[in-house]
């Protein structure tokens, strides 16, 4: 099998200070990987790299069977590495649809020649991924408002149609769950897995642990900006090392204690949650 | 050599001022984060006011009279506002001219107040305005003190009144350091003064609580307002301290320059701030000494003989401050502090225009009856507004579209119109009245034309380089600096625009396919609008319904898609580079038209009607109208000095002082950035428009639908 | 959402002790709710944690409670006064101290100039907070005239403490203390906060990641998740109740393997 993606010992320093220390990671062509890691593990720092828009101090990213080191941000993009923000960054002053088009358009220069007399053809291959996007996010009724009428969590769809209407190979998600509310965040799960069926492969970070166990293939975890651990969702979830990230230190010793008891509990913690 | 050693010196007369231009930017930007394209006209403002109450004991408030006393107005004998103070007694023989310090006092106290002005009406209210809003903020003032500088004091010359000490009677150092040559004493009093300006300015902020509180909201407004400082107090204090190191500049180099030029000599400061990375006092004092010697210097240098005759000295000493900004900017640009404050406003919406074609066809039918039906002297106010007009054009592209706040285009204009007058000119006379003939090639109008617009592109594209690298404030100092290196190294050079270049350069009369469409027919001898508006007309159309086209276009949505996050438009796939020249090549080509049809309109062109003044008013207007739509343009076009409303206004009731209607103008443009966000009249409208409408339609529905809400919460 | 105390909570309803009040908040950016209807109090000379997964909400509370974020719904009470949104350094004044999650250090400034900057009050009552301060974090004496910029990660913390503690608030709210700490610095740290409720009697409210170092040190904690109060309890027992915590954490995930 093949990786659409793979780094090894990608290095980002920040005034000394290593935010991703030597990262060996892969992505299967056609998986649906995960990263997880708490609050400054280094997790978007790593995209950052990846994509262009903080410089490595060391080791290599291969995308597609090339390196990607020297390549703009632009030029990944458009090679099919595309990814999205954790903030919203949208393109606030066009419609939900002219954001897509932005992406979705490979427009060469001189086009505004043929645009200052409006004569700029549609392509509609182009335009019918556009309305798919839209479509697997839900978007077909706002498809003309402007993002800032959106509520909070539409607007991160935005952003996801956005980068699924570039023809990703590989799209990377920044925390797209972040700032959904628990129902939002299950609808967004739900499509998730949809995106595979498209000849692309998916990359995600969230902060939603739930969300991340669910969707994944594979998952790595990041503390510290050091792989700490890999594996199956299974495996993560049981991981002491997991826990101990998120927790804190002693997490992992009282875990091992907890018995029945825990389950118990559950039922009048969902309950309640309700 | 030694001549080369004792010009450096010399220099810092002139250094003398930029430094102290450029600490009260530097204390006006680490109070609030703006910086101020007006504080030179601050420190102009208080120069004139300083001589006119020394002269003639009246203190001269910065605005106007809101009441015009015209028409049926002067019946209702309204109070009007007081606009002149007189202060001091000098018809008195005795007393004489008033005492020198409480003149001072006097003044230094009204620059205080303009600082106080400028924060509670103008910056404040911006705070949260995205950068464009700020920067339209400061050219508002720049352009607002330097109408009321015209207005209230005639923008004429003034004679020193200053200190004796600092004046030219101060006589000179004979055979300086044994070098043969004399340096202006004055040139080292303004050096102390500067420095002494310099250390005081720099302890405060060292030692005091004010300095260390204002370093601190300057590097985290956050920070500060948790820890009980209130970062608008602080902008305020810092405002009126860098107002009162404006006015006190202003007083002392009184004598050395005209006031009206202060203004200008922003550029200077401006270069300096910088070069003190915006943040330390020492390094702008030291960056503008180094400006000023380095500027004489370089026109020392023009005496030799080897130096190229197409460098005249005026360009050489105006191109310095614009280098000094490009050399700090290329190599400490990204690490230039950008303040940040807790919230950041939205850019204005820059909404499709739909039914473009019918628009600008029922327009265009509008505009050839009222030409039709127009004397001569309404033909010559018509083809003002339209060139205007198509010269607001090419800011909606650049600002509007693609958020590249450029002050440098109506330059660009300049540039075209005296390539196209050199291309054209043949060496012969053209009108009878002509005192001077340019050489030239001799080219037919149309290749000319097309020569002019090619070389205003490359022209532009070179502005926009520092664009890939520098955003929003950083490229407006630029470019504010270009356009006088363009004026004086460029424009005002015979040697490269021809002989007519320095005076009244005349302009060719424009043969476009055997018809005169210029303002004057040669085969008639006489002034002739009809052809020449019809010409614009359709010009003005095209261009009009191109840049409509172009924001419905691919290309358009790239140009927002940029303006709205450029690290968004890359992970699009978007070369930001390539588009944002595409940009700036676009938006030139169309100043460049404007340029042309300028030089097709008059007889005769000078250098100072592409100055920086010229250009901030029609940015202002274009502004005003709305930056980012086509109607926004043609709004802004008909507002403009000499255009269709002030005329109108003028013939229908009494004619307006153009320094009063740029001064209403500047008001509009803050009012304006503040109000609408830029969108202008243009927009404005549209909403009220619509918002209308939906009141009228159903205002019980709104209440039944309120009263429910109130059940449902109830419930 | 699950009470752990309930006993307790009907004790808390006189609100004369409550130093902050947040009744039904709800608050977030660009006029959509983060966090939904939070009711939480701090009383004084308590310690109070509020712990939950990243991105629950627990700095929007915090951003809110200071005045740097608008309420959208519901009130926000400090030291007696409703907070104000418009003026964050007015809630300062009145005597709260927030060291936010990037800690707004002033880099370019010395940290002599950046504790001078929390200095507030009498000259007297200035010298005592500042010897106070420095009491507890000694660590500090030594670099007076470095700039805060050159600072580690665990000083630059220290400092932001200081900073805060130098103003004797009557107040305290710390966001995040351990991010990008080493776990021996963090257990040198958060002990701190117990020291200063105990001594002022100021009321602090603190959020942190390390779940066990926090509930070490505090009375009381909240749990939050996506936006709302989800678990609330004195500290015992929340450190009993290691299971529910962990829920909160990790997700539905196990909800699902239950039921």
């Amino acid at each position: 099998m093949t990786n659409i993606l793979e780094t090894k010992d990608l290095t980002v320093t920040f005034g000394g200070l290593n935010a991703c220390d030597h990262v060996d990671l892969a992505v299967p062509t056609g998986k649906f990987v995960g990263l997880i890691g708490p609050n400054g593990a280094g997790k978007t720092t790593f995209i950052d790299a990846i994509t262009g828009y903080v410089p490595t101090s060391a080791g290599k990213a291969v995308f597609d069977g090339a390196d990607i080191g020297e390549m703009k941000p632009h030029e990944r993009a458009q090679n099919g590495l595309v990814r999205t923000f954790q903030s919203l960054e949208l393109f606030e002053d066009l419609s939900v649809r002219d954001n897509l088009l932005v992406a979705a358009y490979p427009t060469r220069w001189y086009t505004f020649i043929s645009d200052m007399f409006h004569l700029t053809k549609r392509d509609e291959d182009i335009e019918s991924r556009v309305d798919w996007a839209l479509d697997i996010m839900g978007l077909n009724d706002v498809a003309e408002s402007m993002p800032t009428d959106l509520p909070h969590g539409r607007r991160k769809l935005v952003g996801v149609a956005r980068a699924l209407a570039a023809r990703p190979k590989l799209i990377l998600l920044d925390e797209p769950a972040a700032g959904l509310d628990t129902a939002e965040s299950q609808i967004l799960g739900g499509h998730l897995r949809e995106f595979l069926n498209h000849d692309m492969s998916v990359f995600l970070i969230d902060h939603d642990m739930g969300l991340v166990l669910s969707v994944c293939d594979y998952i790595y975890v990041l503390d510290f900006g050091k792989i700490i651990a890999s594996g199956t969702p299974a495996e993560i979830r049981e991981s002491p090392a997991v826990k101990a990230a998120y927790l804190g230190e002693q997490a992992g010793e009282i875990q091992a204690q907890e018995g029945e008891r825990m389950r118990g509990q559950q039922q009048e913690t969902g309950e309640d949650s309700d | 050599m030694s001549a080369l050693l004792v010009a450096l010196i010399a220099g810092i007369g002139a250094g003398a001022l930029y430094a102290m231009l450029g600490t009260g930017i530097v204390v006006a930007f680490r109070g609030s984060g703006v910086i101020n394209f007006g504080h030179g006209a601050v420190a102009g403002y208080t120069a004139y006011s300083f001589h006119e109450l020394r002269v003639t004991g009246s203190l001269y408030l910065p605005w106007f009279d809101p009441i015009p006393e015209f028409g049926f107005l002067k019946t209702l004998k309204i109070n009007n506002l007081p606009v002149r103070i007189d202060i001091f007694d000098v018809t008195d023989p005795i007393s004489g001219k008033p005492n020198l310090a409480l003149t001072v006092l006097v003044c230094l106290l009204m620059s205080a107040f303009l600082g106080l002005l400028m924060h509670f009406l103008v910056f404040r209210p911006l705070r949260n305005s995205p950068t464009l809003g700020k920067v339209i903020g400061s050219i508002g003032v720049f352009l607002y003190l330097s109408s009321m500088m015209a207005v209230h004091f005639g923008g004429q010359n003034r004679y020193d009144a200053g200190f004796s000490g600092f004046n030219s009677t101060a006589g000179a150092v004979e055979n300086f350091l044994g070098l043969g040559r004399t340096i202006p004493r004055s040139n080292f009093y303004l050096f102390g003064a500067a420095i002494v300006m310099c250390v005081i300015v720099w302890a405060l902020y060292r030692f005091s609580r004010f300095g260390i509180s204002t370093r601190a909201a300057d590097e985290n407004e956050k920070g500060a307002a948790l820890l009980g400082y209130s970062p608008q107090f602080l902008a305020g204090a810092n405002w009126v301290l860098a107002s009162i190191t404006a006015g006190a500049a202003g007083i002392l180099f009184l004598h050395k320059t005209q006031p009206a030029q202060i203004a200008l000599f922003v550029v200077g400061g401006l270069g300096a701030a910088l070069f003190g990375n915006l943040t330390s006092i020492p390094g702008a004092t030291a960056g503008g000494l180094i400006i000023g010697m380095v500027a004489s210097g370089g026109v020392e240098i023009t005496n030799y003989d080897w130096w190229p005759e197409i460098l005249p000295p005026s360009g050489v000493r105006n191109f310095v401050p614009l280098l000094a900004i490009i050399l700090v900017l290329y190599l400490r640009g990204d690490k230039l502090p950008i303040r940040g404050s807790i919230s950041i406003g939205r850019q204005p919406r820059a909404p499709k225009t739909n039914n473009v074609s019918i628009g600008v066809i029922a327009a265009l039918g509008i505009a050839l009856l009222l030409s039709n039906i127009f004397v001569s002297k309404w033909e010559a106010v018509l083809t003002t507004t339209l060139i205007a007009i198509i010269f607001m054009y090419s800011l909606t592209v650049l600002i509007g579209f693609l958020g590249q706040i450029s002050l440098v285009q109506w330059s660009i204009s300049g540039l075209a119109a005296y390539v196209m007058i050199r291309l054209m000119a043949d060496g012969e006379k053209i009108r009878e009245t002509d005192f001077v003939t340019n050489s030239g090639w001799g080219w037919p109008t149309v290749l000319a034309f097309v020569a002019a617009i090619v070389v205003a592109i490359i022209f532009g594209l070179l502005v926009g380089l520092p664009a890939l690298r520098i955003r929003g404030v950083q490229l407006a100092v630029v470019t504010i600096a270009a356009v006088i290196a363009v004026e004086n190294l460029l424009l005002r050079n015979p040697p490269l625009m021809g002989d007519g270049s320095v005076s009244v350069n005349p302009t060719p009369s424009p043969n476009w396919f055997g018809q005169y469409v210029g303002g004057f027919n040669p085969n008639t001898a006489r002034t002739d609008y009809w052809k020449f508006s019809l010409f614009l007309i359709i010009i003005a159309g095209l261009v009009g319904v191109g840049v409509a086209n172009l924001r419905r276009g691919q290309i358009g949505r790239r140009f927002l898609a940029i303006r709205a996050n450029e690290r968004a438009a890359a992970a699009a796939g978007i070369n930001v580079a390539r588009m944002k020249l595409l940009g700036f090549g676009i938006s030139s080509a169309i100043a460049a038209i404007a340029g042309c049809m300028i030089a097709y309109k008059l007889p005769g062109l000078q250098t100072d009607q592409f100055e920086i003044f010229g250009g901030l008013a029609l940015l202002a207007f274009a502004y005003l109208g709305g930056i980012t739509t086509v109607w926004g343009a043609i709004v802004g076009g008909c507002l403009i000095a000499g255009g269709l409303l002030p005329e109108f206004l003028g013939v229908h009731f009494e004619s307006i002082d153009t320094g009063l209607i740029n001064a209403v103008g500047a008001i509009g443009l803050v009012v304006n950035a503040k109000v609408t966000n830029g969108e202008g009249v243009a927009l404005l409208q549209t909403d009220l428009g619509k918002n209308t409408l939906a009141m009228l339609r159903r205002p019980p529905d709104d209440e039944s639908s309120e009263n429910l809400n109130d059940e449902e919460a109830k419930v | 959402m699950t009470n752990l105390t309930t006993e307790s909570s009907s004790e808390t309803m006189s609100d004369n002790n409550h130093l902050v009040e947040i009744e039904n908040l709800s608050a977030g950016y660009a006029g959509v709710a983060v966090i939904r209807d939070v009711n939480l109090h701090v009383a004084k000379g308590e310690v109070v944690a509020l712990l939950g997964p990243n991105g629950a909400g627990k700095t929007t509370t915090l951003l809110t409670t200071s005045g740097l974020l608008k309420a959208l719904e519901g009130s926000v009470t400090v030291l007696g006064e409703p907070s104000n949104f418009s003026a964050p350094h007015k809630t300062a004044r009145l005597g709260l101290a927030h060291v936010p999650e990037d800690r707004s250090l002033f880099f370019g400034l010395t940290v002599q100039e950046n504790l001078r900057l929390g200095l507030r009050g009498k000259r007297s009552e200035q010298n005592a907070g500042y010897e106070a301060a420095l009491d507890l974090l000694p660590a500090l004496r030594p670099l007076m005239n470095r700039r805060a910029g050159l600072l580690s990660g665990g000083e630059q913390q220290m400092l932001a403490m200081a900073r805060a503690l130098v103003s004797n608030p009557k107040v305290l709210l710390v966001d995040e203390m351990s991010l990008g700490l080493a776990p021996i610095i963090v257990e040198r740290l958060l002990p701190i906060v117990r020291d200063i409720a105990n001594e002022t009697g100021a009321g602090v409210l603190i959020v942190e990641q390390h779940v066990h170092l926090a509930l070490e040190v505090a009375d009381r904690a909240y749990v939050m998740s996506h936006g709302e109060i989800v678990l609330e309890g004195s500290a015992e027992e929340l450190i009993e109740r290691q299971d529910l915590l962990e829920a909160s954490y990790l997700g539905g995930e196990i909800d699902e393997e239950t039921s």
